[in-house]
């Protein structure tokens, strides 16, 4: 279980690092997509129990069984969802400098500073 | 509660969005139908919430409205609930009311452009998630509505897509917008690890004294997170390219509107679920006001020296946010009085900055629109050929720098009171002080925009249609009166949503059921007495009365002057006999440039401007590291205090 957490906060860690490092426009994209999925686990870790089954009313429940926390995993994928689309809408954006600037160099991509 | 109140909330959110979707569903067809639909759907908004003024303001209930009636099992929250108090009421007619204004300013304004149905798609789900993000109560919806929120507003900044500004604009806006999403994400599952719920109402009431390590460190990062969408400094890098390159119907919405949802994130946090650590605090009361103060300080300095008239825009709001945050750190003193002076002062200076912030860029806007362009020494002498916009940018100019007549004077004596009296003289200082470089930066836009010398391009203007010009009357209009009857705008609005932030109990029990909030507490959180004392008498009627007289003396005194001249001083230049005086020199056209008429100002704090300039460097990567920095700042100074 603390896996899960020291995953999500290298994951969280490594996307920020990559955000502030790199100056390829598109490796920005990949570091804010890492960033997305280190929270996703860390959300998902959350409402983990241990021996709990999925959150699911069937009828075969055995007696003493308990679920884990659905409210988290609901969560997580909308936050995936979110998390798609912020890399569809940057990538595209992407391309669009690229047509502009022609050059995906964030050092060259300043026109509009100071 | 009414049947038909408590129905309201839930069309003012879902029609927005229904709208959105019909209009993105029917394609590029019918464009004039498509006009229609974006004013009667935001008109809907407004009504929605002028209806819930007389249940919320008048009688002072708070309205909420279980989703699904997945009302509360045994005391435990386990729907999204909406829930409508009267801050949330006053954020949302600020809200629907500019929405409204902008949707009847796109008619004409967007008319040139191409992919309207994606421009009013975009503008709906704008609409849509800002209502929806005050007005819900529950902390994951309020993350989701602000995503739906940015990408909007990201999809509108780079919706002119022709232009390389918009594009870098859009992609800085969304690699810095997401990174603060992250952080408020961050922040709620932390909280939600510890609360095991959703609902605002009870996080509040659970975590109540039960503060720990993990909970300090949300607040930490959603402060940061909030304040990269109110845009506080060092998190200020993306609206000067996004305001600037977005359509001006749109950059009124980012710059009035949509900051003021990270300030009612902020409100939330602070005063609701983070009560008992941070109201009559004098740790986080330093730290907002401090806040609030280097914003104030660094968007005026940056304003000065920009040549942009939108970018200038853009940067100015970043200083009146400055103020209003300044206000709201003073509302978490411990002198009650004190404290509730402060927060008038800043709920009234975000009504107050929405309006004339909003006219000041459909000025810009409408300069766009007859002359092509927003550089400033391109511009001059607009105001014979554009004699409207002209008067309502001197209205804005009026309100912003806080003149007594108009609204601006209102709010920020209320802010500079309660600052002082809450022994934070330096800030009242910084505050004048800032005050008066706004008056300078917009006397400087003023003189270089519409007075002056016209170019020779320009020559053949007209004034805008009037369908541009109706919403601009009207925010003028609520300009001057909200400075002039400042008693009505603050009985029936400032004083019930200052209340109800300090009212968190009514807020609790609301949600659940009464005494909920008393059982968890297990004693009575005291509300403010809501007192008027503190905050200065005027008399903003006299003030009215000597502007009138003054500028009538004015126009009187020019016309005769204009005309005595005409007679005696008509030298023909053309005529060779003056040569023997000039040297024979052609006569050329000498119009000081904006940027120039502060030159001298500029020269002597050249160090200090040029630091800040190369500062702002455009690298997206150093802005994510002012914000990443200024998120491990707060961290460190909330473990430190708390």
């Amino acid at each position: 279980m603390l896996l899960n957490y020291i995953g999500a906060f290298l994951l969280i860690v490594f996307g920020l690092y990559i955000i502030l490092v790199k100056k390829n426009l598109i490796k920005i994209v990949v570091g804010m997509s890492l960033l997305d999925t280190g929270i996703n686990l860390l959300l998902v870790s959350v409402g983990f129990r241990p021996g709990g089954t999925a959150p699911l009313f069937m009828n075969d429940l055995k007696p003493g069984s308990f679920f884990v926390d659905p409210v988290p995993q609901a969560l997580t994928l909308t936050s995936i969802v979110i998390g798609a689309c912020v890399t569809a809408l940057a990538l595209s954006l992407v391309i669009k400098v690229k047509e502009h600037y022609g050059t995906i160099d964030a050092d060259k991509v300043r026109r509009l500073n100071g | 509660m009414n049947g038909y109140s408590s129905i309201l909330p839930l069309m003012a959110i879902m029609l927005p969005f229904l709208a959105a979707f019909i209009i993105a569903l029917t394609g590029n067809k019918a464009l004039g139908l498509k006009r229609v639909l974006a004013v009667i759907f935001t008109f809907i908004p407004l009504l929605a919430v002028i209806l819930l003024f007389k249940p919320i303001i008048e009688n002072g209930h708070i309205v909420s409205y279980w989703l699904g009636n997945w009302v509360p099992e045994k005391t435990w929250a386990i729907g999204i609930g909406l829930e409508i108090d009267a801050f949330g009421l006053f954020c949302g007619l600020i809200i629907t009311l500019t929405c409204f204004l902008s949707s009847i300013f796109s008619i004409r304004y967007m008319e040139k452009d191409n992919g309207l149905e994606k421009y009013y798609t975009m503008f709906m789900l704008l609409t849509a998630s800002m209502i929806g993000f005050v007005f819900t109560g529950d902390l994951f919806n309020m993350y989701v509505m602000l995503e739906i929120m940015t990408f909007a507003a990201i999809g509108l900044t780079a919706f002119r897509n022709h232009k390389y500004k918009s594009i870098e604009a859009g992609f800085k806006y969304i690699v810095i917008g997401s990174l603060g999403s992250s952080l408020i994400l961050l922040g709620t599952v932390l909280i939600y690890a510890q609360a095991h719920t959703l609902n605002i109402a009870q996080i509040s009431a659970i975590l109540h004294g039960n503060y720990n390590a993990v909970t300090i460190f949300a607040l930490a990062l959603m402060l940061t997170g909030y304040a990269v969408k109110a845009f506080l400094v060092p998190c200020h890098t993306w609206p000067a390219d996004a305001h600037m390159s977005a359509p001006s119907s749109i950059s009124m919405l980012l710059s009035g509107v949509m900051s003021k949802t990270g300030i009612f994130g902020i409100i939330r946090i602070l005063y609701m679920i983070y009560r008992s650590k941070c109201v009559a605090a004098p740790s986080m009361e330093f730290l907002m006001i401090f806040w609030g103060t280097i914003t104030m300080l660094i968007g005026a300095s940056m304003a000065i020296i920009q040549t942009d008239f939108k970018r200038l825009l853009a940067f100015s709001s970043v200083s009146q946010i400055g103020y209003v945050i300044v206000g709201f750190g003073v509302g978490l003193s411990a002198k009650t009085s004190v404290a509730v002076t402060g927060t008038m002062g800043g709920l009234y200076h975000m009504l107050n900055h929405a309006m004339f912030k909003s006219l000041a860029f459909l000025c810009a806007g409408a300069v766009l629109y007859r002359t092509g362009t927003t550089d400033t020494t391109k511009l001059g002498g607009l105001a014979k050929k554009m004699p409207y916009t002209t008067v309502l940018f001197m209205i804005s100019l009026a309100s912003i720098a806080g003149m007594p007549p108009f609204n601006g004077f209102v709010s920020k004596w209320l802010i500079y009171q309660s600052t002082f009296e809450a022994g934070y003289w330096p800030v009242t200082i910084i505050a004048l002080l800032v005050s008066v470089m706004t008056l300078a930066y917009f006397i400087k836009l003023a003189q270089s925009v519409f007075f002056g010398k016209i170019h020779k391009e320009h020559e053949n203007i007209k004034e805008i249609p009037w369908s541009m010009r109706v919403p601009m009357i009207v925010l003028a209009a609520v300009c001057i009166f909200a400075g002039t009857f400042w008693n009505v705008i603050s009985d029936k609005l400032i004083e019930p949503a200052a209340y109800a932030i300090y009212n968190i109990q009514g807020y609790i029990d609301v949600m659940f059921n009464k005494g909920y909030a008393q059982n968890m507490f297990n004693h009575e959180i005291p509300i403010p007495k809501m007192t008027r004392a503190m905050a200065g008498y005027w008399s903003p009627i006299n003030w009215l009365l000597l502007f009138v007289v003054l500028i009538i003396g004015f126009i009187v005194i020019a016309s005769l002057l204009s005309k005595g001249n005409k007679k005696e001083s008509i030298i023909d230049l053309s005529d060779t006999k003056y040569d023997t005086f000039t040297g024979g020199e052609k006569e050329y056209f000498s119009h000081m440039a904006g940027n120039d008429l502060f030159w001298g100002l500029k020269h002597q704090f050249r160090g200090y401007f040029k630091t800040l300039k190369n500062a702002h460097s455009g690298i997206v990567n150093d802005y994510v590291l002012w914000v990443a920095a200024c998120a491990a700042v707060v961290t460190i100074y909330l473990f430190a205090v708390l």
